[in-house]
C-alpha cells in the first residue's frame, strides 16, 4: 500500500471542469498545464473545478455533480462565486495551487446519499407498472416501446434531462431529450448555454473542441482527415473547415427542437459544437422567448 | 507450452506498460515513462462508485473478461518455432472467437452500470463491432490460405520465404481497423469516446476503471502480437533470436496502431457503418480473392 501511495503522489490530478459563464476560455488554457488532466466524467475526477460563474438556478445540478465525484474529493471555484460551502475560491488567473490543495482535501457530502426521487416501484425489479413494464420507479418514466421515427421499428423511447455540465454539450445547455437507441426523437431546451463572450467564438479553440469530440488533436486535422470524417453536404464540415482556416463562423443554428430530432447522438453533439457559443446561445434564447 | 505461458504472463505487464507509454508519447502530458504507473496507482487508491440498480455481477466481471480474452488471444501467438502457449490446429479460430467475444464484453461493460451514456456506447459498439469482426475474419482466412492451415504455427512457417504483408498488402491495413476496434481506440472508439463522456467507462472509477484500462492495453498487446505473427512473419528473422524478432515486430505494430488511432478522426457511427459495409468489407473480399488466385496450384 505504501508503495502505491508513494507512486500515486506523483500522478497528475484528474479534474472535472464544470464550465460556467465565460469559463470555456479558462478551461482551454488549463488543458495545457502539466500535472493536470481534464477528464470527461466526474467519476474519473479527484477535483471538481467550477470555472466561471454558474447562476443559482443550476445549483442543484452542481451539487449532484459534486456528489458524483468519488470521495475523497475537493472543489475549486475559479472566477466563480461559490454556490455552496465546499472548497476554495480563486479569483486570480492561476488556480493551480488551489487545485493542488483540493487534491489533498476531503469535502464532506453536500447532498444526502439518497436517490434524487423516492422509489415508487412495485415488485422485485422496481419497475412500478404491471409485469415488467411501465411506471416511474425513481421518478423517471421507464423506457417503453414507441414507433421509431426512421424505419418503422418499435424501439424503446427513453426520456431524460441532459446538461448543464455534460462535457460534450455546450456548457449551460440543458435539454430534455427523448432517445431511441442513440437517435434523438424529440428535444426541448430547458436552459440556454452560458454566455462565453467574444473569446468563446475564436476559431482555434472552437475547432479544437470539435476535433476532441472526434478523438483527434488539431495537428492531425491539418491532414484534412477530420473533414473527410464528416459528411459532405452537412454544415458541420463547412463550419469546421472555416475554423481550421482560421475564419470566424457567423451562421446561426435553426431552433434546436427542429434541428435535433432524427440525428444520432454523435451527429447532434458535433452539430451543436459546430456553432460559435454566442450564436447557439442566441438561437436558444430566441426559441425560449417564442 | 508451460514455458511459453509463463513467458507471456511475465511479459504482459511490461508490454502493457510499454503500450501505456506509447499512448502518452507526444501528448504533452510529461512523465512519459513513470506517468502510467503513477496514474494507475492513483486510480487503484480511489473508490469504486455505486450506480442505481446496476447489474453487479457483470459490472464486476466485464474488465476481467476483457483481460482474459486478451490473454487467450495472445496464447496462440508462437514465441519461437514450436513454442506456443496454446498449440492448437485451429489457433486462428480461437483468436477469432476472442475478437467476437470482445464485442459481448464491451457491451456488458456498458450495459451493467444502468446509465444512459454507457448504454449508448454499448449499443453503438455492437453495431460497429460486427462488421469490423467480419472484416478481420476474411483477412485472417487470407493469411491462412498460403499455409493451408488454421494453425498459427503453420501460418508463420508459410511466411519463411515471403511475409504476408508483401503477399497481400491489403491484409495488414484492414486488420489494423479491427485492432483499433477491439482496443477501443481513435476512429473505432464508439464505446468509450469523448462524445459520450467516456461511454461504457463513464460511470466507472477506482480499481474497476484501472482494470478496464489495463485490459484495453493488454488487448493492444495481443492484437499487435497477432498482427506481427499473421502478416510480418512472427518470430522469423535473421541473426536475432526468434522471441526478440517477435517482440520488435509487436512493438512496431503497437506504435503504428497508436499512431493510426491519433491520426484518423472518428466519424459519426452511421457514416462509419457505410464505410465498413460498402468499402472495407468488399476490399477484404477482394483481398481474399487475390490471395486465393495466387495460391492456386
Amino acid at each position: 500500500m505504501s508503495l502505491l501511495s508513494a507512486l500515486a503522489r506523483g500522478a497528475e490530478i484528474p479534474i472535472f471542469a464544470a464550465t460556467g459563464t465565460r469559463g470555456l476560455a479558462l478551461v482551454e488554457r488549463l488543458a495545457r498545464r502539466p500535472g493536470l488532466r481534464l477528464v470527461a466524467s466526474p467519476r474519473h475526477a479527484r477535483v471538481l473545478l467550477v470555472a466561471g460563474a454558474v447562476d443559482a438556478a443550476h445549483q442543484r445540478a452542481l451539487e449532484r455533480l459534486h456528489a458524483q465525484v468519488p470521495p475523497p474529493r475537493g472543489t475549486v471555484w475559479w472566477q466563480a462565486p461559490p454556490l455552496f460551502a465546499r472548497g476554495e475560491t480563486v479569483a486570480g488567473d492561476d488556480p493551480l495551487p488551489a487545485i493542488r490543495r483540493a487534491a489533498m482535501a476531503n469535502d464532506p457530502d453536500q447532498r444526502p446519499d439518497v436517490p434524487p426521487h423516492p422509489w415508487q416501484g412495485m415488485g422485485p425489479h422496481g419497475q412500478g407498472g404491471t409485469g415488467m413494464m411501465g411506471g416511474n420507479p425513481h421518478g423517471r418514466p421507464m423506457a417503453m416501446t414507441a414507433e421509431d421515427i426512421r424505419d418503422g421499428l418499435a424501439l424503446d423511447a427513453y426520456t431524460a434531462r441532459f446538461g448543464p455540465f455534460l462535457p460534450m454539450l455546450p456548457p449551460g445547455l440543458v435539454m430534455d431529450l427523448t432517445l431511441q437507441g442513440d437517435v434523438i426523437v424529440s428535444a426541448h431546451v430547458a436552459s440556454p448555454p452560458f454566455d462565453q463572450g467574444p473569446e468563446g467564438d475564436r476559431p482555434a479553440p472552437c475547432a479544437a473542441r470539435m476535433l476532441r469530440l472526434m478523438g483527434i488533436g488539431p495537428r492531425a486535422a491539418r491532414a484534412r482527415g477530420a473533414l473527410l470524417a464528416l459528411s459532405k453536404g452537412s454544415g458541420t464540415r463547412r463550419r469546421l473547415s472555416a475554423w481550421l482556416r482560421g475564419e470566424e463562423v457567423t451562421e446561426t443554428p435553426e431552433p434546436l427542437p427542429d434541428a435535433l430530432p432524427g440525428l444520432e447522438w454523435a451527429e447532434a453533439v458535433l452539430w451543436l459544437a459546430s456553432f460559435p457559443p454566442s450564436r447557439l446561445r442566441a438561437a436558444c434564447m430566441q426559441g425560449q422567448a417564442a | 507450452m508451460i514455458a511459453a505461458t509463463l513467458a507471456l504472463l511475465l511479459a504482459l505487464p511490461l508490454l502493457v506498460w510499454t503500450a501505456a507509454i506509447f499512448d502518452r508519447i507526444g501528448t504533452g502530458r510529461g512523465a512519459t515513462v513513470l506517468g502510467p504507473l503513477r496514474s494507475g496507482a492513483a486510480l487503484l487508491l480511489r473508490p469504486n462508485t455505486p450506480t442505481e440498480a446496476p447489474d453487479r455481477l457483470n459490472r464486476l466481471l466485464a474488465p476481467g473478461w476483457y483481460l482474459a480474452l486478451a490473454l487467450v488471444g495472445l496464447s496462440v501467438v508462437p514465441l519461437a518455432p514450436g513454442i506456443v502457449a496454446s498449440d492448437l490446429s485451429t489457433g486462428l479460430v480461437l483468436w477469432g472467437a476472442c475478437e467476437a467475444l470482445t464485442v459481448v464484453v464491451v457491451f456488458l461493460h456498458g450495459w451493467s452500470p444502468n446509465a444512459p451514456l454507457p448504454l449508448i456506447g454499448a449499443y453503438r459498439y455492437v453495431a460497429i463491432g460486427l462488421p469490423a469482426m467480419l472484416l478481420s475474419m476474411f483477412v485472417l482466412i487470407g493469411a491462412a490460405l498460403p499455409a493451408q492451415s488454421l494453425s498459427v504455427l503453420a501460418v508463420v512457417e508459410a511466411q519463411r520465404d515471403l511475409w504476408n504483408v508483401v503477399r497481400q498488402p491489403l491484409g495488414l491495413p484492414l486488420f489494423m481497423a479491427l485492432g483499433l476496434a477491439i482496443t477501443l481506440r481513435g476512429p473505432f472508439d464508439y464505446a468509450d469516446g469523448a462524445e459520450l463522456a467516456g461511454g461504457t467507462s463513464a460511470e466507472e472509477s477506482g480499481p474497476a476503471l484501472a482494470m478496464w484500462q489495463f485490459a484495453r492495453a493488454a488487448m493492444l498487446v495481443a492484437f499487435s502480437g497477432m498482427a506481427a505473427t499473421a502478416f510480418l512473419g512472427g518470430h522469423l528473422g535473421p541473426v536475432l533470436p526468434g522471441p526478440l524478432w517477435l517482440l520488435l515486430k509487436t512493438l512496431a505494430v503497437m506504435a503504428a496502431t497508436v499512431a493510426a488511432g491519433r491520426f484518423f478522426a472518428r466519424m459519426p457511427p452511421a457514416r462509419m457503418l457505410t464505410l465498413l459495409w460498402v468499402v472495407l468489407l468488399p476490399l477484404s473480399f477482394a483481398n481474399l480473392a487475390l490471395v486465393g488466385v495466387t495460391v492456386l496450384p
